[in-house]
């Protein structure tokens, strides 16, 4: 099996009155799109600021591309690039020497061809040549995330990369995050747009005071917290619960009008009981299904729904 | 070893200075003509020599040093503290760059601040008493390492500094007054007691009179305190910096 590209072995930082990580271990595989979640105050910039030399860690291994960064603390650096939370740019800089300056850095010569690359993919080849400090809000964050991928990276972290930026940024940056992780970049993300997570990760961590409470792929995660919602609307109210239903534990309201089914792993698939409502001849008028999106799951889980081990 | 990297941090911080070159050389150049001016006519007119050399003369090599020694300072301090301020202190901390280069990067770039306007400084006042250099060797010795020490100071200020009061107090309220009082406008040896003896606890004394005797032959007290003053005091900032940089010293949390 290849070395893991990141791993942490009982990661923990405190500070004077607060332990911001506990003991944390996790793994991120070569190419993977890694979603880190939880609510505000959690650890995740901790997280990403002990991995990427920001924050001093108290205890645990951090292991870069197998390397251990107590014994290296700059060389597997050369491979990582980071988005920062807090949008930053230096006013004395055009947005092109941003990215030369970011490129020396990291040990690497002037690039044009390289420099317009990333710009043109980023939508800010037009503000080449313009002053960082004249760049709108979002044009400024397109520059942060073209500067921590300028100098190819192996392992990108994004730190709240799109927050307060436009739907069409949105999207944009999403395709360009799959494009690179399908040319084997490895992405750590967190985010508060679950919707973000949802779309792009292949696998979701949860992380809250401190303490990754999963580890899943999000797939997995979907199907074992996520539920599906079958609302079904008679035309007209049936006199009691139809007997099919009573059967799956679904639920009838107040004015008898409507029907829901709430299917969970290893519930009856919803389908089944739609078929039974048919075959007995009830006077369906509308049918609606619902699937929990990944932010009801995340309150699930951390409410402290039953969890498995990461 | 990162070369690139710290070329790169040294170039950068060089570009960022002449960028405002207003600000960052001409205004400190025409403050130290101005003393210059000032002081040199008001005061030559009574005081003609000291120590047997004119007195416009006299004053050159303490004016060089305080440009020197203030822009120096002010450069790595101003830069570094910036750089933590507006956050692009992420971009330093997540690269890969070393103390080493950290800090050969930033201290570069201040050395070349302050003696560009040490040496304008020079050729400025040169126009008024002609050009003096008797040691070369020693000349160059002390602007090399006069610069290098008050770069490295700034950035130690820098490093501790939260907030821009307390990035402003050493220049303010520990540099102006020692530079001041260090013998750039006269001879410590001539003044009363007991001021003449205070002044010989003040280490930009010998500092000032290092300088002097590299460019007019002459000084009050041998040039070899003034080097080992500075000697030691590179040593000391550097082992801190580069341990404080190492530390992370608030740089990280």
């Amino acid at each position: 099996m290849s070395v893991p590209v990141l791993e942490l072995q009982g990661l923990t930082k405190s500070y004077a009155k607060l332990t911001a990580l506990s003991d944390v271990n996790l793994s991120i595989r070569q190419g993977e799109i890694f979603a880190l979640l939880g609510p505000n105050g959690a650890g995740k910039t901790t997280l990403i600021g002990a991995i990427c030399g920001l924050v001093k860690k108290t205890s645990g291994r951090i292991l870069l591309f197998g390397k251990d960064l107590d014994e290296d603390p700059v060389g597997p650096r050369y491979e990582v690039g980071l988005v920062p939370q807090e949008i930053n740019f230096d006013p004395f800089f055009t947005v092109a020497e941003s990215l030369h300056i970011q490129l020396g850095y990291y040990g690497r010569p002037r690039d044009e061809a390289r420099v317009d690359e990333v710009l043109t993919a980023l939508n800010l080849q037009g503000k080449k040549d313009s002053l960082t400090r004249a760049l709108s809000g979002g044009m400024k964050r397109r520059l942060l995330i073209a500067k921590a991928l300028v100098h190819r990276p192996r392992l990108v972290f994004l730190d709240e990369p799109t927050a307060g930026v436009d739907v069409e940024l949105r999207r944009d940056l999403w395709s360009y995050v799959r494009k690179l992780a399908s040319e084997g970049t490895t992405i750590v993300l967190t985010t508060h747009y679950l919707e973000e997570a949802e779309e792009l990760a292949d696998r979701v961590g949860v992380i809250n005071e401190g303490r990754l409470l999963l580890v899943e792929d999000k797939a997995s995660v979907m199907r074992r917290f996520g539920e599906r919602r079958l609302i079904v609307t008679f035309e007209q109210p049936p006199p009691a619960l139809p007997e099919p239903a009573q059967r799956f534990n679904a639920t009838l309201s107040e004015d008898r009008r409507t029907l829901t089914y709430v299917e969970r792993e290893g519930t009856p698939p919803s389908g089944e009981l739609l078929r039974e409502l048919y075959a007995q001849g009830l006077p369906i008028s509308d049918v609606e299904t619902r699937r929990s999106r990944l932010e009801d799951v995340l309150i699930e889980i951390l409410r402290g729904r039953p969890q498995k081990a990461a | 070893m990162n070369t690139l990297g710290m070329k790169t941090l040294f170039a950068k911080e060089v570009r960022r200075f002449m960028r405002v070159p207003g600000q960052t050389v001409l205004s400190p150049l025409i403050s130290t003509t101005l003393y210059f001016i000032v002081f040199g006519y008001s005061i030559s007119s009574r005081v003609k020599e000291v120590g047997g050399v004119p007195y416009l003369s006299f004053i050159v090599p303490g004016l060089i040093f305080l440009g020197i020694a203030n822009n120096a300072f002010l450069n790595s301090s101003s830069s570094l503290f910036i750089t933590k301020i507006q956050g692009t202190l992420v971009d330093l901390l997540v690269a890969p760059l070393g103390p080493g280069e950290l800090l050969a990067g930033f201290i570069g770039g201040a050395m070349v601040r302050g003696l560009v306007v040490g040496v304008l400084t020079w050729a400025v006042a040169a126009l008024f008493t002609g050009f003096n250099l008797q040691h070369a060797g020693v000349t160059a010795f002390f602007l090399l390492l006069s610069s290098y020490v008050f770069s490295l100071l700034g950035l130690l200020a820098a490093m501790w500094a939260e907030k821009f009061e307390q990035i402003n107090f050493f220049p303010t309220f520990v540099m102006m007054p020692l530079t001041f009082l260090g013998g750039v406008f006269y001879s410590v040896r001539e003044l009363p007691s007991p001021w003449s003896q205070i002044s010989l606890f003040n280490p930009m004394v010998y500092m000032v009179e290092g300088l002097r005797y590299g460019m007019l032959g002459q000084s009050s007290f041998s040039p070899a305190l003034g080097g080992g003053i500075l000697l030691g005091l590179a040593l000391v900032a550097t082992g801190l910096a580069l341990v404080a940089l190492r530390a992370g010293y608030k740089l990280k949390s």
